[in-house]
């Protein structure tokens, strides 16, 4: 079944608002960590950074399913994407339009020369999830 | 003493002072993770948190909209990573461990949970200043059940070239 990300969603991505990533090594320990980025690439994939040599990044290359939740705190919604690691791009117009993005965020959040991106980590959308505040509260 | 793989490490003080100040005095944002039988990651939101008395145990306070999947992974496999973090600053830790047991929220749950709301509005009312404050508190929603768990190891997890360090237990340990 093809999975789909709906437009709504894009702005969301570009907010600024950390995001929250869950993995599990291929030996079944799950990790909970922030992200930074998550890239909109096209309607069923995205863009992840890889900045550091991190747990995360071995495990979605021992276990390539991933959680990612991200949230529109103006707009009171929540979405859950639920991914699978496709393949990791080190140059190209995706990796390039990340790389900008990332120096952007460092700067304004006072991380210049911290963050430095490594590769971008390609994912394929198994399923999107729209969470209204007002249903979780 | 508590077996952690080949390692024998000292059954107190698993999270030290300096972290149960940061989760009860700073931390205003929460995420939990777990897996089902077949490895694939699950998400929880966490509105609140507490340090047992006995500093190992941890429980978390999760809404009900983050409840699937959760009991019954917990279940399956015991395995529980709660993410903690200082918004704005992104100071954050990462506590993983083993599921104890599940039980509903209780009274004083909900003021633990109404004192990290606050702390979260008062933390991030400087960035959302055309955002009305109901919008913000809706951000923290109100807790649905309590997972508690035995803390094993802790985590860096601020984002920067040492985020993923283990700091608990020390890699002298």
């Amino acid at each position: 079944m093809r999975v789909a990300l709906p437009a709504e969603i894009r702005p969301v991505l570009d907010n600024g608002i950390p995001a929250v990533m869950v993995t599990c090594s291929g030996n079944g320990v799950p990790n909970t960590t922030i992200l930074s980025q998550v890239y909109y690439v096209d309607e069923t994939h995205v863009a992840l950074s890889f900045q550091f040599f991190s747990k995360t990044i071995r495990n979605v290359r021992e276990n390539p399913r991933a959680y990612v939740f991200v949230t529109d705190v103006a707009g009171q919604v929540a979405w859950i994407l639920q991914l699978e690691f496709q393949h990791s791009e080190t140059e190209g117009p995706i990796f390039d339009a990340m790389d900008m993005q990332i120096e952007a965020i460092a700067s304004a959040t006072g991380m210049s020369g911290i963050f430095k991106l490594r590769a971008a980590d390609i994912y394929r959308v198994l399923l999107v999830e729209r969470l209204p505040y007002s249903e979780s509260s | 003493m508590h077996k952690l793989g080949s390692l024998s490490i000292p059954t107190t003080d698993m999270i030290p002072e300096k972290f149960v100040r940061f989760l009860e005095q700073r931390a205003n944002v929460a995420f939990a993770g777990t897996r089902d039988h077949e490895h694939v990651p699950h998400g929880h939101r966490v509105c609140g948190w507490r340090v047992d008395a006995d500093q190992r145990t941890l429980t978390a306070l999760i809404p009900e909209p983050f409840t699937p999947h959760l009991v019954e992974s917990l279940e399956d496999n015991g395995q529980f990573a709660l993410t903690v973090e200082q918004f704005p600053s992104h100071e954050t830790y990462q506590f993983k461990g083993r599921y104890l047991r599940h039980r509903p929220v209780q009274h004083d749950d909900v003021e633990v949970v109404n004192r990290v709301r606050e702390r979260f509005v008062k933390s991030i009312r400087p960035i959302f200043t055309d955002v009305p404050e109901p919008a913000l508190k809706a951000f923290t929603p109100g807790p649905s059940l309590a997972v508690e768990f035995e803390v094993l190891e802790i985590y860096l997890q601020t984002p920067g070239p040492g985020a993923g360090a283990r700091v608990i237990p020390s890699a002298e340990t």
